[in-house]
C-alpha cells in the first residue's frame, strides 16, 4: 500500500460568484496544479464532486469539461456525487485509487453553483438529497431533518438553547477574519435566538448560506510527493460509510452513524484516537449538526457537545478548536465544493499558514456529511513532519 | 382530546420470511432479502419520537406552512418507527401520545391524543 500525500491546493472564494460552475472548477484546479511544481502530463487522472449542477445549470459531464480546459488532456475523469459529501468521496476514491498503485497523482476538485437559482429551484435541487417516497413525501426538509435532531437532542440531554446558539457565535467569528468564507461579520447568542424561526427550534441563523465555490487538492504518493513541494501534508486515515435513509430510520437520532463508522475507519487506519485531533472542519451544516458531529468524532461523550461549545472548549485558542475556518455556517455551503474546502482548511492549518491558525496544529481532521446522515467520509490529515 | 377511543388501524405490514415489521412501503427486506410483504395492522396509538415545525418549506408543500413533521412510534407491544405528519396540534413533543388518523397521499397523519 502506498501512503498518499496533499501536495498542493487551491480554492475560490466562498459567496456569491457571477462565474459559471465549469468556470469554478477551472479556477480552483488551476490554482492547485499552479500551487506545486508539477508538470500537467504527470497527473493520471481528475475526480471531482458535484451535487447539482445538472438540476440548477443543465450542466453536466463536468468532470472531463473542467479537465481539458485546464490542460489535463486524455486521463481519466469522473464525477462523484453524494449530496454535501459529493467531493468528500471524490478525495476518498482518489486516495484509493493511489493507495492501491492504480495511479500515482490524481487532481481531485469540488464545485457547485448555487445562488443563482430562485428559491423553488434551489430548494427542489436540495430536497433530491432525501428519500422522496418517506421523508420527503411529509414536506420535511433539511433545516426540518436537523430541527428533529435538535429537538430529540435537546430533549434527552437538556442543552439548552443558547448552548446551542453558541456554534453560530463561535464559527460567525472565525468566519469573519476568513477571506474565503461568504459570512464576514459576528453575531450575538441574541441575534441566533432572536432570529426567525425556520424548522422548531432552529431558526435562520443556525442554517448555513448557500455559496458558490471550488476548491481542490492535488494528491500524489508519498515516494514522488516531495518532487513536487517541500511540504507534503500526508493523508494519516481515511474513511467513507453509509448511513441511514430517512429519519425514521435511526433508533438514535443524535447519533448519525455514517459519521461514527467513517470516522473508526479513518483512526483505525491512522492508528490514532480523537484526543490525538489538533483541529477539525466538520460538517456544520446546522449548528445541531456541529454539536451531534463532535460527540459522533468521539472529542465529547453524548450529550456533552453543546455544553462544550458554550464554555469555549473549541474555540481557535480553545483545547480543541473546531471550524476555525467558520465552517459551513460563515464560509458557506457549496455543497459539492465543502468537501475538499474543509480538506483545504486543515491543509492551511498544518502547514502553519492560516488566518486563524492553531498554535502547534499537527494533526488535522475533515468530516463531509451528506443527505439525511445517508453518507459521510472522514479524513485525517498530518503535518508536513509526519512524511 | 380524540373524539373516538381507538384510533383507525395503522397499515404496517410484515416480511412472511423473518418476521421484520414495516410502517413505509418496502420491496426488499432488509433483514432477509425476501420480496414479499403480508398485510400486518396495528394499533393506532403511537408516541412521538421528535417534532419539528416546517416554516420555510420546500417547492412542492409553499403555502402550507406552518405544518408538523414528526417521527413516531406507532404500535403496541410491537411498534414500527415513522416519519409523519401531525395535524392540528404544533404543541406535542417527544414522548406525548399522538394516533393515527390516515394514509393520504402516501403520508401517515396523526393527531394528538
Amino acid at each position: 500500500m502506498n501512503d498518499v500525500c496533499v501536495v498542493g491546493m487551491g480554492s475560490t472564494e466562498f459567496g456569491v460568484r457571477d462565474e459559471r460552475i465549469k468556470e469554478l472548477g477551472i479556477t480552483a484546479v488551476a490554482r492547485a496544479l499552479r500551487s506545486c511544481d508539477i508538470d500537467r502530463e504527470d497527473v493520471d487522472a481528475l475526480y471531482l464532486g458535484n451535487f447539482v449542477a445538472g438540476m440548477l445549470e443543465g450542466q453536466e459531464t463536468l468532470a472531463p469539461l473542467v479537465a481539458d480546459s485546464v490542460g489535463l488532456s486524455g486521463i481519466p475523469t469522473m464525477k462523484t456525487e453524494g449530496a454535501c459529501a459529493s467531493s468528500g468521496i471524490a478525495f476518498r476514491q482518489a486516495y484509493q485509487a493511489i493507495r492501491t498503485g492504480v495511479h500515482d497523482i490524481v487532481v481531485v476538485a469540488g464545485v457547485e453553483r448555487m445562488t443563482n437559482a430562485e428559491t423553488p429551484e434551489f430548494t427542489r435541487a436540495l430536497g433530491s438529497a432525501a428519500d422522496h417516497g418517506t421523508d420527503g413525501a411529509t414536506g420535511l426538509t433539511f433545516p426540518g431533518f436537523y430541527g428533529l435532531v435538535l429537538d430529540r437532542y435537546m430533549y434527552e440531554y437538556g442543552a439548552t438553547r443558547e448552548q446551542v446558539a453558541a456554534v453560530s457565535v463561535k464559527n460567525r467569528r472565525n468566519g469573519a477574519s476568513n477571506p474565503r468564507a461568504r459570512f464576514r461579520s459576528p453575531v450575538t447568542v441574541e441575534d441566533v435566538v432572536e432570529s426567525r424561526l425556520v424548522a422548531d427550534p432552529l431558526r435562520l441563523y443556525d442554517c448555513c448560506p448557500a455559496a458558490d465555490g471550488g476548491a481542490a487538492v492535488v494528491l500524489a504518493s508519498a515516494e514522488v510527493a516531495e518532487s513536487f513541494t517541500s511540504a507534503p501534508i500526508p493523508v494519516l486515515g481515511s474513511g467513507h460509510a453509509t448511513g441511514r435513509s430517512a429519519a425514521y430510520r435511526y433508533d438514535d437520532l443524535t447519533t448519525l452513524e455514517a459519521t461514527t463508522l467513517a470516522a473508526e475507519e479513518a483512526y483505525d487506519a491512522a492508528g490514532l484516537s480523537p484526543s490525538d485531533v489538533d483541529v477539525v472542519e466538520l460538517h456544520d451544516c446546522f449548528s445541531a449538526a456541529e454539536i451531534g458531529d463532535s460527540e459522533d468524532l468521539g472529542f465529547f461523550e453524548k450529550g456533552e457537545g453543546a455544553a462544550a461549545v458554550a464554555e469555549g472548549r473549541t474555540a481557535v485558542d480553545g483545547e480543541l478548536p473546531i471550524n476555525p475556518s467558520g465552517g459551513l455556517l460563515a464560509k458557506g455551503h457549496p455543497v459539492g465544493a465543502t468537501g475538499i474546502g474543509q480538506v483545504y482548511e486543515v491543509c492551511l492549518q498544518l502547514l502553519g499558514e492560516h488566518e486563524n491558525q492553531v498554535d502547534g496544529a499537527e494533526v488535522g481532521l475533515a468530516h463531509n456529511l451528506g443527505g439525511s446522515g445517508a453518507v459521510s467520509t472522514v479524513t485525517v490529515l498530518g503535518g508536513p513532519s509526519h512524511v | 382530546m380524540s373524539e373516538s377511543p381507538s384510533p383507525p388501524r395503522f397499515p404496517a405490514t410484515r416480511c412472511p420470511d423473518c418476521s421484520l415489521l414495516y410502517g413505509h412501503e418496502a420491496y426488499v427486506c432488509r433483514e432477509c432479502g425476501s420480496e414479499t410483504f403480508e398485510e400486518a395492522p396495528l394499533d393506532g396509538n403511537g408516541t412521538v419520537y421528535a417534532r419539528t415545525t416546517i416554516r420555510v418549506p420546500g417547492s412542492g408543500q409553499q403555502g402550507k406552512e406552518p405544518f408538523e413533521v414528526a417521527v413516531v412510534d406507532v404500535g403496541g407491544a410491537e411498534s414500527v418507527r415513522v416519519t409523519a405528519r401531525i395535524e392540528d396540534n404544533p404543541g406535542v413533543g417527544p414522548d406525548d401520545p399522538v394516533e393515527f388518523v390516515e394514509r393520504r397521499e402516501g403520508v401517515f397523519y396523526f393527531r394528538a391524543a
